[in-house]
């Protein structure tokens, strides 16, 4: 007989998330700096990630709640699948050979729709689906993180993308609540772009497009300016990611129609960010090239590509940012 | 990133369909492949491939040049009166030529472009500029190029410059070809714009004054012909320069033949590892060839077709024959007024059959070019001297006659060479009759010698082109 669990107070709500959010960030974006540290992806033979992709990519991003809302969830897990299948693919097949790397992807895709139809009337259950969940969302996000900034994606350039989407996560939750609707209608469907975990009756998150950021700024910091800057960038994405992602709460009303908790977080870390950017470029100067830094110390021996980049991949879509808390 | 894409994908569209380039696109690209190389160093991995090659298998380039072929002239049947009147008096169908079916076609003389020239232009194109061949053979040729070409091909060589790293930005390139070569100077000017490259038009002036300008001005890169290549050369070693009063990092020649011995003397006295040598002609741009460390001539397969037509015979020539170089450029390369199978009276050797085991393996090769058809020097028994052997023995003298300046006949059955008197100085003429036997594979060289005052006479060369100025030529004072 399943026990019978009660709400419990916001104290304990938010102290949960900061545990999922300080536990989560954590490994993911010291995933992301690992991976960058030691495996070198392919490129495409001409282009960098540019200002123009940045544009793109938020108007890509600011469609998407409207594609959510609209679209069938069929449709929506098909469109996830091919994101996340892709987003692996990039990632992984260097460093686990195609064969392995598409078995992996499978069973994880194909583990998450199953428990997400099967196993979702327990806390256990729940618990499963987000465990592997988590798995699957942080390796996508370590590995789009790394497809963008040794694609030539510059630590200005993820500022600038930090202090846009920290415009969307405003305009996304306050002026045109979106978010709470797409967070509380897709909760347990398949491939849900979301890292968390579940304790009693409720859920504990953060996005995708959060976690991404995150990682996006930190090895681009990284790449910059080397481990001073990414010891800035990790104090600065605990703090502004998960203490006071966590802890806001008890400033101000974050309860969305459905009663849950939803906290912008990039409305919290872009600005931080893009001033953080600001003050390691006025201290330390122009930030290095993706060449400067394979030439530098910093670079660690990385495995190289096993198969030569045949089409160039342009930026995998990015998910939409997602509330840290659900 | 995303919009590099787009644009590799039209580039790649226009290509495999055949339709028009866009240029602007292509300089956009360069830009890309500018920001790549300032990001990561180099360019990624078959960076090559961008520009459509190699084919890799010879499967591929006949279905390539098939189509090429074919494109080219259902185009120039409809809008070009020449060639429409040269397909109709073979009754040849262009709608099903290809290259099994060229040998039909009867190829294009430089003759035929001087005396009808105007019945090249295609009549869907607006002529823009018309540029002169500047040959040594004879009456120059006037080609016409159509604005669309004029930015076409400086955005495909500013591409291909820079992915292979060639040209770069910060970059300054002296260009020492005559200044009525202007399809060249507007190539290279142009391309040097788009890659962020500093270009100064020199011209053939007095080496001195072109010396200046290398050591003075800073120039990363040098363009100009071995003849004149070689006069500076001459001219350094007289001033005392050498390798450290020079920024160059690459030196490139074409439109001679350039010896090993001027090769090895230049890169000694001007500081770079090698010269290079392509190959390129103003009747068939933008078709080209590029010299490999094995001293083979690879063929442009992606924009052109290039036959290999048996000197004798004029059927293609098989390996280790001599062969006329019969170059097609395919549409969209060239509009404004293109020529369909020009015999270029380039001669070259074919090679053996098998793998070539150099670095441009996968694209098809010849000998370097030995010189044009007409100079060959047929001694019988089918020994035959080619401009090349003659020029390659001669720079290689003691004295250092670069360029060399011969007259070569041949005189029942022997070889009889004319040279000026400082060709042979300090070995005397028994010396040096031995050393061109040795040099030409043990032929009998009947050698005769003349005053140095007429060494310009025995041969031209393209640095005879001389330009002058007002600070090396005495200025005239009063009316």
């Amino acid at each position: 007989m399943p026990a019978t669990t009660e709400p419990i107070s916001l104290l304990q709500q938010t102290l949960t998330e900061f545990g999922v959010l300080v536990v989560g960030v954590t490994l993911v974006i010291s995933g992301a700096l690992l991976y960058f540290r030691r495996v070198r992806m392919e490129r495409p033979p001409i282009g960098t990630f540019n200002g123009r992709d940045i544009v793109i990519l938020l108007l890509f991003i600011s469609v998407l709640p409207f594609l959510y809302g609209y679209l069938p969830y069929w449709i929506i897990t098909c469109l996830l699948i091919v994101t996340f299948s892709s987003a692996l693919y990039i990632g992984y097949h260097q460093v686990l050979g195609r064969g392995w790397t598409w078995l992996g992807i499978g069973l994880l895709i194909g583990l998450n729709y199953w428990t997400s139809h099967h196993l979702m009337g327990t806390t256990a259950g729940w618990q499963l689906w987000w465990a592997e969940l988590t798995i699957l969302v942080g390796l996508g996000a370590i590995s789009v993180s790394n497809l963008y900034v040794q694609g030539g994606m510059r630590l200005q350039l993820v500022a600038w993308l930090a202090l846009g989407l920290a415009v969307y996560d405003i305009v996304f939750a306050t002026l045109l609540p979106l978010t709470d609707q797409l967070v509380a209608g897709y909760l347990a469907h398949p491939l849900d772009p979301l890292l968390g975990m579940r304790f009693g009756i409720d859920n504990y998150g953060v996005g995708l497009g959060d976690l991404l950021v995150y990682s996006l700024f930190l090895i681009a910091c990284y790449k910059a300016y080397g481990a001073k800057a990414a010891r800035i960038a990790y104090g600065l994405i605990l703090v502004m990611g998960a203490f006071v992602t966590a802890f806001i709460p008890f400033l101000g009303n974050f309860v969305d129609t459905q009663l849950d908790l939803l906290i912008p977080s990039q409305a919290l870390f872009g600005p931080a960010a893009f001033g953080c950017y600001l003050w390691m470029k006025r201290r330390w100067g122009p930030e290095r090239t993706m060449a400067q830094y394979l030439a530098s110390a910093d670079a660690a021996p990385a495995a190289p590509a096993a198969v030569p980049a045949r089409l160039a991949p342009g930026p995998a879509p990015e998910p939409a940012s997602e509330p840290a808390s659900v | 990133m995303l919009d590099t894409g787009v644009r590799q994908f039209r580039m790649a569209m226009g290509m495999v369909w055949g339709r028009r380039l866009s240029p602007r696109n292509i300089g956009l690209l360069v830009n890309d492949v500018i920001a790549t190389i300032a990001e990561f160093g180099e360019p990624g991995e078959e960076a090559q491939e961008v520009l459509g090659g190699p084919l890799g298998s010879a499967e591929d380039r006949l279905e390539w040049a098939n189509r090429g072929v074919n494109r080219t002239a259902r185009r120039l049947a409809a809008k070009s009166p020449f060639y429409a009147r040269r397909f109709a008096a073979v009754a040849a169908d262009p709608a099903k030529l290809d290259v099994a079916g060229l040998r039909a076609i009867p190829v294009t003389t430089k003759q035929d472009l001087i005396e009808a020239s105007a019945d090249f232009r295609c009549s869907d194109v607006a002529p823009c500029l018309v540029t002169r061949t500047t040959g040594t053979t004879g009456r120059p040729a006037e080609v016409w190029l159509s604005r669309y070409e004029m930015e076409l091909w400086p955005a495909l060589g500013a591409l291909t410059s820079v992915l292979r790293g060639e040209l770069k930005p910060g970059d300054v390139m002296q260009v020492n070809v005559s200044s009525r070569a202007t399809a060249s100077t507007h190539l290279a000017a142009t391309s040097c714009r788009l890659a962020g490259a500093m270009c100064r038009l020199l011209g053939i002036l007095p080496p001195d004054e072109s010396l200046d300008s290398l050591t003075q001005g800073g120039a990363t890169l040098l363009l100009t012909v071995p003849s004149y290549l070689a006069e500076l050369v001459h001219a350094a070693r007289r001033r005392g320069l050498g390798p450290g009063d020079f920024r160059l990092r690459r030196v490139t020649v074409g439109g001679e033949v350039l010896s090993p011995h001027l090769a090895e003397a230049a890169c000694q006295t001007l500081g770079v590892p090698l010269i290079e040598d392509p190959y390129s002609m103003t009747e068939v741009i933008p078709v080209t060839g590029r010299t490999c460390s094995h001293r083979h001539l690879h063929h442009d397969v992606n924009i052109g077709l290039t036959e290999r037509l048996d000197l004798r015979t004029g059927e293609p020539a098989e390996a280790g024959a001599l062969a006329t170089l019969v170059i097609t450029p395919y549409f969209p390369y060239r509009d404004c007024a293109p020529v369909f199978r020009f015999d270029t009276r380039d001669v070259v050797r074919c090679l053996p059959d098998g793998p070539l085991g150099c670095e441009l393996a996968g694209i098809p090769a010849t000998s370097q070019i030995l010189g044009k058809a007409d100079h060959l020097l047929h001694l019988g028994d089918g020994v035959v001297v080619t401009p090349r052997q003659l020029v390659d023995a001669i720079e290689a003298l003691p004295a250092q006659p670069w360029p060399a300046r011969y007259r070569a006949m041949a005189d029942d059955g022997q070889l009889r060479l004319v040279l000026p008197a400082v060709a042979i100085a300090g070995i005397g003429e028994a010396a040096a009759r031995r050393h061109l036997a040795e040099a030409l594979g043990g032929l009998d060289v009947d050698l005769a010698i003349v005053d140095d005052d007429q060494a310009r006479t025995l041969r031209p060369t393209r640095s005879d082109l001389r330009e002058t100025t007002f600070a090396s030529e005495p200025v005239l004072v009063g009316a």
